[in-house]
């Protein structure tokens, strides 16, 4: 695939941080193109970068150099206020304990989003009322986190993360804190989402059965992408 | 982006009940300093009405030269009639003071004696809620009492009551603009005078009317020029004037209470600013949350900022409104040397107090909002 159709397109991204005095590079040099509507595992040890790589994709951390072009727009290149706007309308960030607002029920929190957003308070809903249905918790709505199962809770977490319907969804280790039965249909949820309504979705996960899932896995060992296990994705 | 504005408000208010004890206890700390702050901005108020003086002001007190307390102000009251012949006098009315304490008291009882037929001229504002002035007129011991005197001591129309060895009839209970008129008793002239003994023909005060505010100087000079020489010198002065310079022990006790505000102020700063900052450190993790889902930095500061100003402003309106409430109920009058001072709130004091609590919540919690705003977010994320 050429790097000119691809969604994600990483070219020379190096991330260096500082831990004390001691500058830290978990990515170095990182080449990465990711086409529309995949659904991307990334793996690794601990330490080896996912997370940076997901977090610098999604917008919420800057790369020291490189270019980083998601949908067509260099993101390394924005500013902190853009960033915030790119993020609003193009991607969905899915955690691991889910982060939602305790205070808030089920449809308060996919609700927060839109809270921003140049909606009517009817349209808001209504998007909202979509996410939920879709993610199967039409009838939990009013419910608050402490109501819901872990699994139910991850659903609202990615029902929030597609209620302004980005093309974006970043998952890191969505799974990592279910059970097996709930860990499943957060997974199919997630395929469903790159099949059904054409996300790309990259996904850091420790369990390979999680990537499996996905159409693509790669590796990442000592800051630099090791193995590309999907004949379409063209890693350096 | 007032909708959006909106928006955050109700998710403001949703977070304050997250913790509802931890913000019970910080609107109550609120409503304690603001209460105070109220309070003392009420003495501050009701002191600068009573003392400073206004364009409108035509009113002279006539006292005795180097006297401070009405048991010691003796003046004949034949002076009324030299005094109605200087040029631009419109009105003279003999007074009689008798007080039950001349020091520093919370409880005051203040009689004034006027001649009957000249009541209406000397407080023409006053209005009757109970009985009326013909029948306070035809009982030569009868007695007007201010409302909220009738109320601090209970009495009501048809009662008799004996204070600082006089013992009248209450024929009405009387409402007045002026917040001194509320809280002393009418009586007659003649009565005070042989109650009180001082005697018949001695009065305490002569309250002069002038045609202008500008004749205030030339008229008080005049008379205390008349009678300089006299047995019983006089010292004339506009009203307010007369009430700051006779009472002055109450005029710096009233001035110190100042302090007392400010310290409720920095107390109510503190508490805030205390409760927002748990508030966005217990947050932080939450904050960068809903910075990925689009929430920029100008809006977690407004977050947080609304956090700040509404736990201000709920413990201000508590406060401020408590404040009013336990005034108005307790009709508080200090007197000193025989004039009150009645701590009465007003509008002002409730806008007043409402803005300080506004503007203190903000304060409080800009350093909040601003170090909540900047952290980065992957940091924050991390955060345990």
């Amino acid at each position: 695939m050429s790097s000119h159709e691809s969604f994600i397109r990483c070219r020379g991204v190096t991330k260096t941080y500082h831990k004390g005095n001691t500058p830290v590079t978990p990515l170095s040099a990182l080449d990465l193109d990711v086409p529309r509507g995949t659904f991307l595992a990334l793996m690794g040890p601990s330490g080896s970068g996912k997370t940076t790589l997901l977090n610098l994709i999604a917008g919420i951390d800057s790369p020291t150099s490189g270019s980083l072009h998601v949908g067509g727009v260099d993101i390394a290149k924005l500013k902190r206020g853009q960033l915030t706007k790119w993020r609003a309308s193009h991607v969905g960030y899915i955690f691991q304990l889910y982060h939602l607002v305790p205070i808030l029920s089920a449809f308060e929190n996919v609700e927060l989003p839109l809270l921003l957003a140049p909606l009517s308070r009817k349209e808001r809903h209504r998007q909202v009322q979509v996410a939920l249905e879709l993610v199967g918790l039409g009838d939990r709505s009013d419910h608050r986190p402490s109501e819901l199962s872990g699994g139910q809770e991850q659903r609202v977490a990615i029902a929030r993360a597609i209620v302004a319907n980005p093309a974006l969804l970043v998952a890191d280790e969505p799974t990592g804190d279910l059970d097996r039965e709930s860990a499943t249909q957060i997974l199919n949820l997630l395929r469903e989402l790159v099949r059904e309504h054409g996300k790309t979705i990259v996904m850091v996960t420790h369990d390979p059965r999680a990537a499996a899932v996905a159409d693509t896995v790669l590796h990442l060992e000592k800051d630099r992408l090791v193995e590309a296990a999907d004949l379409n994705m063209q890693a350096a | 982006m007032i909708a959006k504005s909106f928006n955050i408000v109700l998710l403001a208010v949703k977070q304050l009940t997250r913790h509802r004890i931890r913000s019970l206890l910080t609107i109550l700390g609120v409503a304690a300093g603001m209460f105070l702050f109220a309070t003392v901005e009420t003495m501050q108020g009701s002191l600068r009405r009573a003392t400073q003086t206004t364009a409108d002001d035509t009113t002279l007190v006539v006292y005795r030269d180097n006297r401070f307390c009405p048991a010691t102000s003796r003046l004949p009251e034949h002076y009324e009639s030299t005094i109605r012949k200087i040029e631009g006098v419109r009105e003279v009315i003999p007074i009689q003071i008798v007080v039950n304490n001349c020091g520093a008291s919370l409880d005051i009882i203040a009689f004034r004696g006027v001649p009957p037929d000249s009541l209406t001229k000397y407080a023409p504002q006053i209005q009757v809620l109970d009985g009326t002035v013909e029948s306070w007129k035809q009982r030569s011991d009868a007695a007007l009492l201010g409302r909220h005197f009738a109320a601090r001591r209970g009495l009501k129309v048809g009662d008799r009551f004996d204070a600082a060895g006089v013992v009248v009839h209450v024929a009405g209970i009387i409402d007045s603009p002026e917040p001194q008129d509320n809280n002393v008793a009418y009586v007659h002239l003649p009565f005070l005078q042989q109650a009180s003994r001082a005697g018949l023909g001695v009065v305490t005060q002569f309250n002069v009317r002038v045609t202008s505010a500008e004749r205030l100087d030339p008229v008080a000079k005049e008379i205390d020029e008349y009678f300089r020489s006299e047995q019983a010198p006089t010292r004339t002065r506009p009203e307010k004037a007369f009430f700051a310079d006779t009472a002055q022990e109450l005029v710096e006790l009233v001035g110190f209470t100042r302090w007392l505000g400010l310290g409720a102020v920095a107390a109510v700063l503190g508490l805030v600013a205390n409760a927002v900052l748990l508030v966005v450190r217990a947050r932080v993790k939450e904050n960068a949350v809903l910075q990925t889902l689009g929430f920029g930095q100008r809006a977690i500061a407004l977050l947080v900022a609304v956090e700040g100003v509404l736990l201000g402003l709920a413990g201000g309106v508590l406060g401020v409104l408590s404040a009013l409430a336990f005034l108005r109920w307790q009709s508080i009058t200090i007197g000193n040397e025989g004039v009150t001072l009645a701590i009465m709130p007003d509008l002002d004091v409730v806008l007043r107090g409402l803005l300080t609590a506004f503007a203190l919540g903000l304060l409080a919690s800009l350093y909040p909002a601003w170090q909540a705003a900047r952290r980065p977010i992957v940091s924050s994320l991390r955060a345990v």
